[in-house]
């Protein structure tokens, strides 16, 4: 019988050491105040991003990515992983104004970026227009690829890209909703454009 | 009077929450001292670990623990022939299919763990699985049922005797729930009491098979389940990943957090069985039916899992028919565990059977929606019994009529829009509209507001606002004036499960039950407590009517006399029973499916352009999650019949485990949908008559679709998904 070795995967670490194009960018991204990093360590890396709105200062280890840090270290859960490869956008959030897959996005990279994410939509208690309209339209079912749905609309709505229901549903079809509220996102996106305008 | 609730639009009550990115689920939480794990799977299809090196792992940084069947950590099995998986992690090296969990790493952070994980390496001694069907099978039969006409030897002797026969054989490879959020557990130990944050469609179940596979007592398990990203079936059984979270979690002495990687979740946590079906049809040449076969080899995987029945809940309830047999085989193979996923058998079987019809039609030159209700049943034609209620010919008729079914194209290729070829297909749709045993707990509260309870779970259902609608409509208050309670397990017990289409039909009724209860107990409390103005009186004299409590010229607000009374709460759990399933009614769902496809004469591009289906489910209750529960079943038959498919290797690997590969609609996918219902309360179902629609969109809709592509074409595709290759 054959014997088999099992070494799939290659770490994070590994691959950053070995990819000249990573470990480039994370050596060579300019750190906007990064004279207030000093608590940075050996192999750690600091950033200063906005998030929502506040200064955020933060030293990451250089694998973490947009979305872990949102989730685990800044408790802004709201963003959701949903695949963690691109794939689906469940994870969804503006980088300085466009719309990324924030599970894509290393934090090393994101040195004075704005960053928003659902949390930081409304208007203190007063729902997005966005946030209305998929309640109005039920928009969702499950709920947990609706974050990653409502950013990627506030951006496609921002960029004046989609009016038409084709052009929503095209534009929208980053965002995967197993639910399939689809034609109520459709509905929502459509509404909100008005209102929005 | 106010006006009820039931049946009308209203939004979601959890809303809100969802919108805002606030609603937590279950990797949401951040207990303190919170350690995270990665899971290990095994790499070949079938054999056995001989070791593992963990020695890079364990000296990694941050790293806590590391778990292998050589390294174990207690887990007490509890299959006992209901769970999913029939052997328990981590207790011994077999291998006994790729992907199965064959570690577990822990340390202080995600990123540490996943890391410290990719650094163990396992050696194996391996043999070939088992994972076709068609290798392996025919499968072994549990039982063939049949009804044959009097003097009829067989049903071959019955299809040899049919004026016209099809024989229709359909495949599909497995399906993947996909449900969006991964699943997860986050498990917190204070002192000998486990809260297990996870999604779960039932929680209460879930809880007593994490107690069992720890070895504790029921009590000491808490399930909180609030917010659920999807299930479909594949958060009905606690899977191996809960049960190692929460046994590490306790060896550790720290909360720990497992979240299944989108990769792990194709071979952890259940899919669809690949299935092929062969379906025969004997008719007159009117189209009547002289005899039905359905037979079907599905997956059985030596690990266990859900057997998919495609016949019984199609070919066996849907059309009249002297001489019918169903034989529903299970392969033995090295596959992980299958599980239902919504529609489970129906799905597919519809396929087979909705399909065949189609051929029939076309055979005998007979329209599908008249052929259909030339062989109209009002019986089961294989158990006899009579339907509860039925209107599927209704739903035939409307359903044609807003689609404009006369419009479609008589013979197949005929009609053209520059180079898109149209055509339309239909298909009916059908579901079990059972109603299971289910509790709830009612509580009028010294704040105005009333909380109604049950230990059920919304998995996107609507059933947070179920619930509310409930109690707004028994107990003639607002909807905003509830407040809905679900998805812990330390509810009362006996809720229902959010399973088999089956959680509204069941909670409404014990909802109401509760009210009643609750209403008597708020009399019977205003009467005998001496600060109450109606002290003294006898209950028969007191009424309580939205919300206020009268007897005579006296009258009171419930917030008011609970307040008078100083009483924080009032409150009453009922529990009611479900219906006899072998009783002298069948209760069936229906539905009719029509579509419309654009076919790329020169590509073999598939568009679905139109879809229209109609419904008979007895009371909706809410129209708005109703709706798009419906749409949401439509848009999985159009996944079915053109994207979803996994194709195993002969290695045991799944060559679509991922998201860019395993292929969901997209909205680009979905045209407008038109969903209609019809307003028939199921008067033998219950009172409010309800009967369940969560799984009936997607019987039916991949066959209207396939049907569709057959009269756009003239190509019929019996393998799914219909991909364009095939139609070229």
């Amino acid at each position: 019988m054959p014997v088999v070795t099992q070494s799939e995967g290659m770490s994070r670490r590994e691959l950053l050491s070995r990819s000249g194009v990573v470990a480039t960018a994370v050596a060579t991204v300019p750190l906007i105040g990064a004279d207030a990093l000093a608590e940075e360590a050996p192999g750690e890396v600091g950033v200063r991003m906005t998030v929502n709105g506040t200064v955020t200062p933060l030293t990451v280890d250089p694998r973490e990515t947009l979305l872990d840090v949102l989730r685990e270290r800044l408790r802004l859960t709201g963003t959701k992983k949903g695949c963690d490869r691109g794939q689906c956008g469940a994870c969804t959030v503006h980088v300085d104004g466009e719309r990324v897959v924030s599970c894509l996005t290393l934090v090393a990279t994101l040195g004075g970026a704005r960053v928003t994410t659902i949390e930081g939509l409304a208007d203190g208690d007063r729902l997005h227009p966005l946030q209305q309209a998929f309640i109005d339209h039920d928009g969702f079912q499950c709920g947990f690829c609706t974050p990653g749905q409502i950013m990627s609309a506030a951006a496609v709505i921002e960029d004046g890209r989609a009016r038409t229901d084709d052009q929503i549903r095209e534009q929208m079809s980053g965002n995967i909703c197993r639910c399939s509220a689809y034609p109520g996102i459709v509905a929502a996106v459509q509404q909100a454009r008005k209102e929005m305008r | 009077m106010s006006v009820s609730p039931i049946g009308r639009e209203t939004a979601r009550v959890d809303g809100p929450l969802k919108v805002t990115g606030r609603a937590p689920y279950a990797a949401d939480y951040h207990p303190d001292g919170l350690v995270y794990g990665h899971l290990i799977l095994a790499t070949v299809g079938r054999g056995t670990v001989r070791e593992m090196d963990v020695s890079l792992a364990e000296a990694a940084p941050g790293v806590l623990a590391v778990y292998t069947p050589f390294r174990s950590i207690r887990i007490i099995n509890d299959f006992a022939g209901r769970g999913a998986e029939n052997y328990t992690v981590l207790q011994d090296t077999t291998v006994r299919f790729r992907g199965q969990i064959i570690g577990l790493v822990v340390a202080d952070t995600l990123e540490r763990a996943r890391d410290a994980a990719a650094l163990v390496t396992a050696e194996y001694t391996s043999t070939t699985p088992r994972t076709s069907l068609a290798d392996s099978g025919p499968g072994t039969s549990p039982g063939a049922e049949q009804v044959l006409a009097p003097g009829v030897g067989s049903i071959d002797e019955a299809l040899a005797s049919a004026p016209v026969t099809i024989t229709t054989t359909v495949s599909q490879h497995a399906q993947h729930h996909v449900a969006m959020e991964p699943h997860a557990t986050t498990a917190v130990w204070q002192d000998d009491q486990l809260t297990l944050y996870c999604g779960s469609q039932g929680p209460q179940r879930h809880a007593s098979a994490i107690a069992a596979s720890l070895g504790v007592e029921p009590a000491k398990v808490r399930v909180i389940a609030r917010y659920t990203g999807g299930g479909f079936g594949s958060r009905v059984p606690a899977w191996n990943e809960a049960k190692l979270c929460a046994a590490a979690a306790r060896a550790l002495g720290r909360p720990l957090k497992v979240v299944l990687t989108r990769e792990q979740l194709f071979t952890t946590v259940g899919h669809r069985s690949a299935v092929r079906q062969t379906v025969r049809l004997g008719a007159e040449s009117d189209g009547r039916l002289i005899a039905l076969s359905h037979e079907s080899d599905a997956e059985m995987p030596a690990v266990a899992g859900w057997p998919l029945m495609p016949a019984e809940g199609t070919s066996a309830v849907l059309y009249r028919t002297p001489n019918i047999r169903i034989d529903q085989r299970l392969v033995t193979l090295d596959t992980p565990s299958t599980w239902a996923m919504r529609g489970p058998g129906e799905a597919p079987g519809a396929f087979a059977v909705e399909t065949a019809f189609d051929e029939l039609a076309t055979r005998t030159g007979i329209d599908p929606v008249e052929l259909r209700l030339r062989n109209y049943a009002v019986r089961e034609p294989l158990g006899g019994r009579r339907f509860s209620s039925k209107y599927l010919d209704q739903c035939y008729r409307v359903g044609a009529m807003r689609f404009g079914w006369d419009r479609r194209p008589r013979r197949p290729r005929s009609r053209t829009d520059g180079d898109w070829l149209i055509g339309m297909g239909m298909a009916t749709a059908i579901y079990q509209g059972g109603r299971g045993s289910s509790s709830a707990r009612v509580q009028f509260r010294d704040d105005g507001r009333v909380t109604v309870a049950s230990g059920t779970s919304d998995i996107g259902t609507g059933a947070w606002t179920m619930l509310a609608v409930a109690g707004a409509d028994a107990l003639g208050l607002p909807v905003a004036a509830m407040v809905p309670e679900l998805g812990d397990s330390a509810l009362p017990p006996g809720g229902s499960a959010a399973v088999g289409s089956g959680a509204t039909a069941s909670t409404v009724p014990a909802v109401q039950a509760a009210c009643r209860s609750a209403v008597t107990a708020l009399i019977r409390a205003a009467v005998e407590n001496p600060r109450s103005p109606f002290h003294g009186l006898d209950p028969a004299d007191v009424r309580y009517r939205q919300g206020r409590v009268s007897s005579g010229r006296r009258s009171m607000g419930f917030r008011d006399l609970l307040r008078a009374m100083g009483v924080p709460d009032v409150q009453a759990v009922e529990n009611t029973e479900g219906i006899d399933r072998d009783g002298p009614y069948a209760f069936q769902s229906f539905g009719a499916h029509f579509c419309e496809v654009r076919v790329h004469r020169l590509t073999g591009d598939i568009r679905v352009s139109r879809f229209t289906s109609v419904f008979d489910v007895g009371t909706v209750i809410n129209a708005r999650t109703a709706r798009s529960q419906l749409i949401g079943g439509i848009i999985w038959g159009i996944g079915g019949a053109l994207l979803e498919s996994d194709p195993i290797e002969p290695d045991g690997r799944y060559a679509a485990a991922n998201m860019a590969d395993y292929l969901v609609p997209v909205n680009a996918d979905v045209p407008a949908i038109d969903v209609h219902w019809l307003d028939h309360p199921d008067p033998q179902v219950s009172e409010v008559g309800a009967r369940g629609l969560g799984e009936l969109g997607n019987v039916g809709s991949a066959a209207a679709v396939g049907n569709a592509v057959f009269n756009a074409t003239g190509i019929r595709v019996r393998d799914l998904p219909i991909t364009l290759d095939k139609l070229l």
